[in-house]
């Protein structure tokens, strides 16, 4: 009955985008720390987790992405989170998530607010 | 006389692994599709059964798949009461629930997780430990009303669609 689930890192527009297809438990937290830490050492700074909506998280998938931000704290990424369904975005309020992260609707969205972001540091 | 289809019970056994807890959450949200629940309720439901199981197996079963966490799920026209007993071989319930200070735990000052019960209690509109001397296991009730609010007098006008007053639908 283990929740399977599959970790892709890629790499578009500047930023590092961790794909998670499958349920976010208990299960998940060793691929998910893995592709967190291959992102990170090479050095990505925007890091978006684009989920799937549909997919199911429950306490312990939100205790491991407590200790992802936790990281990212330490290594000044910024973190994105996209793709969430509104029951899950409201959850992230709740916890306080969304203190430590920036919740964008749809993957497009985040990599619009980090091109924009890019060109005004270009221009500023 | 009661009146025919009044309430409807769904008794689940699990095994006290995880994983299983998938099971339970989803014959409870089945179940409250029938009774014509939001799809936002549902989506508390599933969070609330889900967390509740997790602990039964990982707290009162201690993640022994010989052992069995049983989920009773009895619904009426306006409401349905979720039952999680488990064997009660593990850690004793916690006396309170506070919320987490993520703040805390993001600085290390906290140990991370801990938001499974604070978390039940957002989404449903009851939920308790009872104490079971019968079996010496461990027992967990919620409830959760089909409209938000419809267990307090001050929002029982709100709107009530789908199912008729006083039955459930025939196929339930």
């Amino acid at each position: 009955m283990n929740g399977e689930i599959r970790v892709t890192v890629r790499f578009e527009k500047g930023a590092t985008i961790i794909d998670l297809a499958g349920d976010v438990t208990t299960f998940a937290e060793e691929a998910i720390h893995k592709a967190y830490q291959d992102a990170s050492s090479d050095g990505a700074r925007n890091i978006i987790f684009n989920f799937r909506e549909g997919d199911y998280i429950n306490s312990a998938g939100i205790a491991i992405l407590i200790g992802i931000v936790t990281e990212a704290r330490k290594r000044d990424q910024r973190l994105l989170m996209t793709g969430l369904s509104s029951h899950f975005q409201k959850i992230f309020r709740m916890v306080g998530l969304t203190q430590y992260a920036d919740l964008y609707p749809t993957l497009e969205d985040a990599l619009a607010s980090l091109d924009v972001e890019y060109q005004g540091n270009e221009t500023g | 006389m009661i009146p025919p289809h009044t309430s409807r019970v769904v008794e689940l056994k699990i095994p006290s692994e995880l994983g299983y807890e998938r099971v339970a959450r989803e014959a409870a949200a089945t179940v409250a599709r029938r009774l014509g629940f939001s799809p936002e309720r549902i989506e508390e439901l599933k969070t609330a059964v889900d967390e509740a199981c997790s602990n039964a197996i990982r707290h009162g079963g201690k993640s022994d798949a010989r052992m069995k966490v049983i989920v009773v799920l009895t619904a009426d026209e306006t409401k349905l009461d979720i039952l999680v007993k488990d064997p009660g071989i593990g850690d004793s319930p916690p006396s309170e629930v506070v919320a987490p200070d993520i703040q805390a735990q993001v600085e290390g000052r906290d140990p991370k997780g801990g938001l499974g019960l604070w978390l039940i209690r957002q989404m449903v509109d009851e939920a308790y430990f009872v104490e079971d001397e019968e079996s010496g296991g461990s027992q967990f009730r919620m409830i959760i009303y089909r409209v938000t609010g419809e267990g307090t007098s001050a929002l029982s006008d709100v709107s009530q669609s789908v199912v008729d007053e006083g039955t459930l639908p025939d196929e339930w």
